[in-house]
């Protein structure tokens, strides 16, 4: 006798189940994957996150950050649906003056509100939509609006998009080292994504924002930026559903450039693997390397003045220069698990965990930034998604 | 816009089968059509249990022997056949075509009891060895069937490579198994009409597709009576016998495969699946026992 490979879920009572479906639609060749969904979601959709973001340093422990969000989707009718989200992030801790220097790490607790909204039409083989955003601290408002548009082809195996935004900040800082200081940023996007084969999707786009005003942080020492930043990044994604095991991979590479001649390469890769029941496990890593900003400057002070001020500093004082780690050469990876359980055909839970380490010794092509301490960060969320 | 749409008609898989599309003119119509047919065949030809150089006969031809490979294709409608055992608590079983060897429903007699006895021992799907590339049937005179999925499948794929070639207004209809690659031109939905399970030729209710699929399953298409009780050919593989209950059910899903799947196992559950299919969350419409319709609630 062999022994029966496979069990009857619940003890062979037989249940009509939406598993029926998914398996049918993951059979090769029976609807093809369209490059976009031009169609309005048939369903509204809310969602209910809770994020918690907690980083540290060897001897700090730095920022936390706590995010509960909402986010709704709505269908109007078959031509028009709205979206919308609102968080709410309470942030507090302390980050360094300059550098990693954990000694005179300044204090801070701030609230953030922020929302967007986006209007879509929709035509069989396009959409136009228009969405606007704005968040506000005590300290920083920004405001922006952008435009996207899709383009499908025919036969729906080739979407083109196309975007415009604009961002107007404000910063005004509570120790009045500037006042009334704005930032203007204009972004354009284009890109395409392609059906390949009935399993394989590619998509690459191309951004391109150029930004002018106030960029330093006024909370960090000998902080002077340029007052202009241009930034281009181009994005390559490949996504293959693999048969066998009814899973997803999805890959990316993202290449970005701008006029502080920092560069940096992103590597990502995650696998979406459906399992019985409901269950989703997708595993995630990435893995980033960062050049540094020209102005930064490496953590080497005046032998007189001492830190943080640079050996230049007497000789040009107003100069144009950065000790902020954020700016450094370094590397960087993520190791993510995401677990999602669909608890019937309207509720969706889903939690993900994520741990980010950066070192300058984990930059590739170049050295890291010397003198600075390692940064670590997890991320946790949970959310809720209910269709209705 | 403004295109007409063209009907062209072909015999498959035992069944009368067409194509309705929008096209410029009878000739690319035809032309396009063969997109469909070519595929319909190709699948015919790989799955058919009465063809000895399909994959079908060749994994039935290994029973009690060692496991045969199977192509990414043919694994993925094992799976299928997997999901729809599960799903249907064993009722629907793709190993249950050996009951045939039992049942003649055109003479229309009773199978004798030892032979539905030994057909129904080769029965079990949860014995069949599935690995990742091969398929493995223990014993010798089992025998897997594609029945109950393959022509849904062929429906999908069908309406796909009509798709892939430019096709935006039109459906297959292989047998009642129908899949829609769009609306018509004028982008009103097709209106699908659902046979009367008593009265040939008539309709019991109309049903609006645009996209998607339906299927029907009933105990009208292969049948006969004896003493009074109606014996289909929708066989319990539990027990051997037709099942009872339903004169036929309807399911619209997105793909037809889905479709066909769901109005299958709500047949072999009896008068217990109502709940299963309103837990679909689909649209369907089956007809009881005394001829009355029940339908899921805004369909029909």
């Amino acid at each position: 006798m062999t022994e029966p490979k496979r069990s009857l879920r619940d003890t062979g009572a037989p249940g009509l189940t939406p598993a029926l479906l998914a398996a049918a639609l993951a059979l090769p060749g029976v609807a093809a994957p369209t490059a976009t969904q031009a169609a309005p979601p048939e369903r509204a959709q809310l969602d209910v996150r809770y994020l918690r973001y907690q980083d540290s340093q060897p001897g700090l422990k730095r920022i936390t950050a706590s995010s509960p969000s909402v986010g709704l989707k709505v269908p109007i009718n078959e031509r028009w649906s709205f979206e919308g989200t609102a968080v709410y992030d309470s942030v507090s801790g302390a980050s360094p003056r300059w550098h990693s220097a954990v000694s005179s790490a300044s204090r801070m607790h701030d609230e953030r509100r922020a929302g967007d909204v986006r209007v879509t039409r929709h035509w069989d083989r396009a959409t136009l939509s228009l969405g606007g955003s704005t968040s506000s601290e005590h300290d920083y408002r920004s405001r922006a609006m952008n435009v996207l548009g899709t383009l499908s082809s025919d036969d729906n195996n080739r979407t083109w998009t196309f975007g415009i935004g604009r961002a107007n900040d404000r910063i005004d800082p509570v120790n009045g080292i500037v006042v009334g200081e704005r930032k203007r940023t204009t972004d354009l996007m284009v890109g395409v994504s392609q059906v390949l084969t009935p399993v394989d999707i590619v998509q690459a786009n191309i951004t391109h924002a150029r930004g002018s005003g106030y960029y330093s942080d006024p909370y960090k020492s000998i902080d002077n930026r340029p007052r202009e930043r241009h930034q281009t990044a181009m994005l390559l994604r490949w996504n293959r559903f693999v048969e066998p095991l009814g899973a997803t991979m999805r890959t990316g590479y993202r290449y970005y450039t701008d006029s502080w001649n920092v560069a940096s390469h992103t590597l990502t890769g995650e696998w979406v693997q459906p399992l019985k029941d409901g269950w989703t496990v997708t595993p995630s890593l990435r893995y980033y390397t960062q050049r540094a900003a020209s102005f930064f400057y490496d953590t080497v002070y005046d032998p007189t003045l001492g830190a943080p001020f640079p050996i230049d500093y007497l000789s040009n004082p107003d100069g144009i220069r950065s000790p902020d780690a954020r700016l450094s050469a370094f590397g960087a990876g993520t190791i993510g698990l995401r677990v999602a359980k669909a608890i019937d055909r309207s509720n969706i839970v889903d939690f993900k965990i994520e741990y980010y380490e950066q070192r300058a010794g984990w930059r590739i092509g170049g050295a890291g930034s010397p003198g600075l301490d390692p940064l670590r960060a997890t991320i946790f969320q949970v959310g809720l998604t209910h269709l209705f | 816009m403004g295109e007409a749409t063209f009907g062209i008609e072909f015999d498959a898989m035992a069944s009368r089968c067409g194509v309705r599309l929008a096209a410029s003119d009878a000739a690319r119509a035809r032309a396009l059509a063969g997109h469909a047919i070519d595929e319909v065949r190709r699948i015919e030809a790989k799955y058919s249990r009465f063809r000895d150089d399909s994959v079908v006969a060749a994994i039935n031809r290994g029973a009690g022997g060692a496991p045969v490979a199977v192509d990414v294709e043919t694994r993925a409608l094992l799976g299928y056949a997997d999901a729809l055992w599960r799903d249907s608590g064993g009722r629907f079983d793709a190993t249950s075509g050996v009951l045939r060897r039992a049942w003649d429903f055109r003479r229309g007699t009773l199978p004798d009891p030892a032979v539905l006895d030994a057909a129904r021992a080769l029965i079990g799907w949860d014995r069949v060895e599935l690995e990742r590339a091969t398929v493995r049937l223990p014993r010798a005179g089992m025998e897997l069937d594609f029945g109950g999925f393959g022509k849904e499948y062929a429906a999908d794929r069908a309406a796909e490579a009509l798709r892939a070639a430019g096709v935006r207004h039109g459906f297959v209809d292989l047998g009642g198994d129908i899949r829609a690659i769009g609306p018509q031109p004028d982008g009103a939905p097709w209106s699908i009409g659902i046979a009367h399970p008593r009265e040939p030729g008539r309709t019991i209710a109309s049903i609006a597709l645009a996209d998607g699929a339906i299927c029907t399953s009933g105990d009208y298409e292969r049948f006969f009576e004896l003493d009074g009780v109606r014996y289909c050919h929708v066989l319990d593989p539990r027990t051997g016998m037709p099942v009872r209950h339903w004169r036929s059910v309807t399911v619209v899903a997105p793909v037809a495969i889905a479709a066909g799947g769901y109005t299958t196992v709500a047949m072999l559950l009896e008068g217990a699946a109502v709940p299963h299919l309103e837990a679909t969350g689909l649209a369907w419409l089956a007809v009881g026992p005394d001829g009355a319709i029940v339908s899921s609630p805004g369909a029909g």
